[in-house]
């Protein structure tokens, strides 16, 4: 089963996203701030990780170029899910290397099909 | 009583004080712990049913689940699905929608509007904006003048997720006055109103409060409003206003339009004020414009810091003509010349400094989108050597900032 891991602080959206994607079939780790994140990622890595931009303490955008550094976790698929939605913003979300980038107020069914084609685009 | 009594009594009633202080706080986290246990308890089966339906689960039970929720179930689930309403878009909020619209929450918020209580106007201005109530515009552009400020903030974004263009020149005019709102919010929400609102922006570029003008003015250039490019233009030359004819910069370059060409030549020229004119340098690399690669490479040497350096970066921008003019400025000398910023230096030299960070900027950006960068690679010289100002310039960001 893909493993995915989800790194939101606000639990609604955390919780939302977890059922979706458990509906669909993958398998969920969600936590609720990006050093939990980096740990989880770095102790068990999964097939793909969606990170919310704004965290306390680590953001996604740190979280992301952490990953992108470490050679174990470089290529891991990344999803940023955020509510910045300015040109400059994506550009620096691409920048640090994710993978897509989805705005927030964002479409649960939008979401699902975006990690269905980043992982097909990975294993492909 | 001695002094030693004296001080022992006071002692001791700060003792005494400082337990029950610590207990209060102690008693107070423990029952507001409990209270919330609890109201997680009570929402638990409505919880369920709701991430269900926002999450677009296509099961009829959902909807009827969450229709049928004993009152005060819904009361510990509410928060949550207002919360919802406002972070899901598509299938999903529409369902929430109607959720909310059957247990008729639409409905009770709009008399809310005019309730005594501020938290009060402002969940019933939250709720009829998220539900998108037509109905509520009127008494939502009521509440953009009221005595609360945070009313005032969500009444502007419910009029925004609301769309009805009809509000716009109510939306703009709230930013003047005793109570105004806070111009991103009102940037916000215009923004969302479509291609309708143009009429009412380009006639607030009219209006007397200079803070109108330069929100409307950049609300324009930031949804492509090219209609009313021509408007725009005749702002950054005739506004009295310099924060307004740098904004109308900022806009003609994202609108792109040719006829933005010479305005935005014309306000580079020297003798106009410096954040003008570095805000339409980096206008014109936004307009991508190859025909103005000589006169921003004739900008690198320009004795304005801020002028100089927004030049090298559309340079940047406009392709190999523009890498040309920058290489050519550069010469064949080191990759770490000599400061731009040094003023005592010759025109050239400056010229040839911001040319050379603008290209080493390049190259390493270059490398990190290659996954080419490694610890050897040096960054480029900075050209910001006094901590006296932004490295970027001064460009208008999005009104108010983020």
């Amino acid at each position: 089963m893909t493993a995915i891991l989800i790194a939101d602080d606000d639990p609604d959206i955390r919780d939302l996203v977890s059922f979706k994607l458990e509906q669909a079939g993958f398998e969920v780790t969600a936590v609720d701030n990006g050093l939990a994140a980096l740990a989880s990622a770095r102790e068990s890595p999964p097939d793909m990780i969606v990170l919310d931009v704004m965290m306390p303490g680590m953001s996604g955008i740190d979280v992301c170029r952490e990953l992108r550094g470490d050679p174990p976790t470089a290529t891991l698929p990344i999803i940023l899910l955020t509510a910045r939605a300015q040109e400059g913003d994506v550009e620096v979300g691409f920048g640090v290397g994710a993978d897509d980038y989805v705005v927030k107020p964002f479409s649960p069914r939008e979401l699902v099909s975006r990690v269905e084609a980043v992982i097909a685009r990975m294993r492909a | 009583m001695t002094v030693a009594q004296i001080a022992t009594f006071a002692l001791s009633v700060l003792i005494s004080a400082a337990f029950v202080l610590g207990m209060v706080i102690v008693v107070g986290r423990a029952l507001r712990h409990a209270r919330n246990a609890a109201r997680a308890r009570l929402a638990a089966p409505g919880r369920r049913a709701l991430l269900a339906l926002a999450a677009g689960d296509d099961a009829p039970d959902n909807l009827d689940a969450l229709v049928q929720l004993d009152p005060a179930v819904w009361r510990a689930v509410e928060p949550t699905a207002v919360a919802l309403l406002g972070k899901v878009r598509g299938e999903a909020h529409a369902a929430l929608v109607l959720a909310f619209e059957q247990r008729g929450m639409g409905d009770r918020a709009l008399p809310e509007l005019r309730a005594r209580g501020a938290i009060r106007r402002a969940r019933a201005a939250e709720v009829l904006g998220n539900l998108g109530r037509a109905d509520a515009v009127p008494g939502l552009v009521y509440l953009l003048h009221d005595t609360d400020r945070d009313v005032r903030t969500v009444a502007a974004r419910a009029l925004g997720r609301i769309g009805d263009p009809a509000a716009t020149r109510a939306l703009l005019e709230s930013l003047a006055g005793r109570h105004p709102v806070p111009p991103q919010t009102v940037a916000d929400a215009v923004m969302r109103m479509g291609a309708d609102a143009q009429p009412a922006l380009a006639a607030a570029l009219d209006h007397s409060a200079d803070l109108v003008r330069a929100t409307a003015v950049e609300v324009l250039g930031l949804i492509g409003a090219i209609t009313v490019a021509p408007r725009v233009i005749t702002a950054l030359s005739d506004d009295q206003s310099p924060e307004v004819r740098q904004r109308a910069a900022a806009a003609l370059g994202r609108l792109g339009t040719r006829s933005a060409l010479a305005p935005l030549l014309e306000a580079v020229e020297p003798g106009r004020p410096p954040a003008l004119r570095a805000t339409a340098a980096r206008a014109l690399g936004d307009l991508g414009a190859v025909a103005t690669a000589p006169a921003l490479g004739a900008l690198l040497s320009d004795p304005e810091h801020t002028v100089a350096h927004a030049a090298a970066y559309s340079l940047l921008r406009l392709g190999n003509a523009g890498r040309q003019v920058l290489e050519h400025a550069a010469g064949p000398g080191p990759a770490a010349g000599p400061d731009p910023t040094h003023t005592a230096g010759s025109a050239g030299d400056r010229a040839a400094g911001y040319a050379r960070e603008a290209l080493a900027r390049f190259d390493l950006d270059d490398q990190r989108r290659t996954g080419e960068v490694g610890a050897t690679v040096a960054p480029p010289p900075s050209p910001v050597t006094d901590g006296s100002g932004p490295v970027i310039g001064s460009a208008p960001t999005a009104v108010g900032g983020r």
